[in-house]
């Protein structure tokens, strides 16, 4: 009851100052939209980025070497620490480029807890020619079957299918990029150096397009036994990729792989940190920019508010000659605040959203990091969910004082004054 | 005691004291007064004198310096902020020179605000107010805002807020100050009724000897103390 009458009066006072409720209502509002703009633009990006990351590279990566450290010769001397070893002239050892025992190693980590699926891989840098073109690309050594299930990389694969490696004679699936600055096309046979020597000629069965540039701009699929071949690895392969049921557990699977098999172990997290971390500035860039809004909008509800009490001095005097407290004095106005802050929210999602649709339709094509026709909005809550609390944050603040002024009013003063 | 025999307001050794080292000023110096209900009583003095600053005593809307304010037997200065502002909601009506009606509401919601504040239902709180209105001769401007309102209209609202609850005590500070001669007649024949007829003790602060010779009784403050006190004839008499 006596709050439904604080109410009231906030609500009356709000709609008699019409003009000035909306400006204030406006204000967060302008702040609510751009700040959710502004995230679904920088989520939306991320977004892409981190799905596409997941859906076109494994979760974990298994390489043929061990993690700085571990097995050079200094690692091995602080070992021995205490005893009368002196080390000097320390070399790092040639390194051995390949997997031992691989088929073991897939048994054993198909087993691991949250691995859904374990392929392996040989990946080397390949020279391919094309008549009197040339490209340096990456080749990636196959099977096919077990690549998928830990790849989805056939629904990638235009003209043809990933099975098509198996055609005979020497098949490759070329990277959109890389075929286009061969000048290949599906059907061309293209040819590759070979690391001991010579030349081996491939057909091109299948054009990969996965719309993320700095793939489609280097790979090569063949099979695993011809890139052991062409890269002179003999029965071995250099890599063992997985495929996780949660891909959020990455690190830590990643973190056992490593401690049961030895050899360096990557999430894909580790693997893109370097745009994982760029993405956390572009968060706190983002958060600066959209704070510095609100913020500016919790100025302009501060001002129109103490301006509100300011002028009301009289009548809050006369509200406590008749019984209302400090309290309830502070209360009426804390709620005209933060019914500013609501209708601001309500209205800056409401022109978020479209602003959002808008934004997102423009024809802006982009070629970089990833290939799209639009910018890329995302509609996660989360953008609403950031905008309303900051928004409501922000509003209460600065609701906050002058409420607190307006109920510590001394209405024998403001009386006297007037009298 | 039996209840009807209580004071509705009573000080005693009353002092306020404004202000700091150099500012400071002794508003009131030591007043002992007592008011019984049903009077109709004017504090007269020259301005300055400390009339106002004893009425906002007296209505619980100050904390006195020193000395005791008791409204109704109960004295105020063991209140709390609460307890005090629930003391002026049901046992104090204000009017101010200024009308101080709130602009965004309509004559009726402004004398309901009170009623409203005290917890009452809004049916009631309306009824209560229409009935005021009514008999102050406002019932066919119920839905006006002040600012529709002429300046006898508007003090007669305030008026009827002032007495929405039903106070023990009610408080005028000037209330007829802005008032033509027509319309503070009119104030006055209310104030008197409500003291005769409803027992209601009004307290009417002035300095207008005209206005406070249709009290009952008068009590003259200068300097912060009570220099006279009686009924009004008597009163009037010795300050020439």
């Amino acid at each position: 009851m006596r709050l439904s009458l604080l109410a009231f009066i906030a609500r009356r006072h709000l709609g008699a100052n019409f003009l000035r409720t909306c400006i204030s209502v406006g204000g967060v509002g302008i702040g609510v939209c751009f700040t959710i703009l502004m995230q679904s633009l920088m989520l939306g990006f991320e977004e892409k980025f981190v799905t596409e990351t997941i859906e076109s590279s494994a979760h974990v990566t298994i390489f043929d070497e061990y993690r700085a450290g571990t097995d050079d010769f200094e690692h091995w001397a602080d070992r021995a620490a205490g005893m009368p070893v002196a080390v000097e002239g320390a070399r790092p050892r040639a390194r051995q480029f390949r997997i031992k025992k691989p088929l073991e190693i897939l048994d054993a980590v198909r087993r691991v807890d949250g691995v859904a699926a374990a392929a392996p891989n040989v990946v080397g840098s390949a020279i391919l020619s094309f008549g009197a073109k040339e490209a340096g690309s990456t080749m990636f050594g196959i099977e096919p079957e077990t690549e998928e299930a830990v790849v989805a990389t056939d629904q990638y694969v235009e003209e043809g299918r990933l099975t098509d490696l198996y055609s005979s004679g020497g098949a490759v699936i070329l990277g959109s990029g890389v075929a286009e600055r061969l000048g290949a096309k599906r059907g061309d046979t293209v040819n590759v150096a070979i690391r001991s020597g010579g030349q081996r000629s491939l057909r091109v069965v299948a054009i990969l397009k996965t719309g993320v540039t700095t793939i489609d701009y280097s790979r090569s699929y063949v099979l695993v036994s011809l890139a052991q071949q062409v890269l002179g690895l003999g029965r071995d392969v250099n890599r063992i990729v997985l495929r996780l049921a949660d891909h959020e557990q990455a690190r830590d699977v990643a973190e056992r792989i490593e401690g049961l098999v030895g050899y360096r172990t990557e999430s894909w997290q580790e693997a893109n940190q370097n745009f994982l971390s760029i993405f956390v500035i572009q968060q706190t860039i983002t958060f600066i920019i959209t704070s510095g809004i609100l913020i500016v909008a919790g100025f302009g509800i501060l001002n129109i508010l103490i301006m509100l009490v300011m002028e009301k001095f009289p009548e809050i005097a006369m509200l406590k000659s008749m019984g209302f407290t400090a309290r309830d004095i502070a209360a009426t106005f804390f709620l005209e605040g933060c019914a500013i802050g609501i209708l601001g929210v309500v209205t800056g999602a409401t022109l978020g959203y479209y602003l959002t649709e808008f934004v997102g339709s423009l024809p802006i094509p982009q070629k970089g990091l990833i290939e799209s026709e639009h910018l890329m909005m995302s509609d996660s809550p989360r953008s609403y969910v950031i905008a309303t609390v900051s928004a409501m944050i922000v509003t209460m603040l600065a609701s906050v004082l002058p409420a607190l002024r307006a109920g510590r009013m001394d209405p024998v003063e403001t009386l006297r004054g007037h009298a | 005691m039996t209840a009807a025999e209580t004071p509705a307001l009573e000080t005693r050794g009353l002092v306020r004291v404004l202000g700091d080292g150099e500012m400071r000023t002794e508003i009131l110096r030591g007043v002992d007064l007592t008011i019984r209900r049903g009077e109709f009583c004017a504090i007269v003095g020259p301005s300055g004198s400390g009339k106002s600053t004893l009425m906002y005593l007296l209505g619980a809307l100050d904390r006195p310096t020193g000395g005791t304010v008791a409204v109704d037997g109960e004295d105020t200065a063991a209140m709390d902020e609460t307890l005090l502002a629930s003391v002026r909601n049901r046992k104090i009506g204000f009017i101010f020179q200024f009308h101080y009606l709130m602009p965004e509401f309509t004559a009726e919601e402004n004398v309901m605000m009170p009623v409203l504040k005290r917890g009452s239902p809004v049916r009631e709180a309306r009824e209560r107010a229409r009935g005021l209105l009514d008999e102050l001769g406002l019932g066919d401007k119920l839905h006006r805002v002040p600012s529709r309102l002429s300046g006898g209209e508007q003090q007669r609202v305030a008026i009827a807020r002032a007495l929405a609850n039903e106070p023990l005590v009610v408080l005028g500070d000037e209330p007829t100050g802005n008032l033509d001669t027509k319309n503070a007649d009119r104030v006055f024949a209310v104030f008197e009724r409500l003291a005769k007829e409803k027992r209601q003790t009004i307290v009417v602060v002035t300095h207008d000897p005209h206005m406070a010779a249709r009290t009952a009784r008068v009590v003259r403050i200068v300097d912060g103390r009570i220099v006279d006190d009686g009924p009004t004839r008597e009163v009037l008499e010795r300050m020439g």
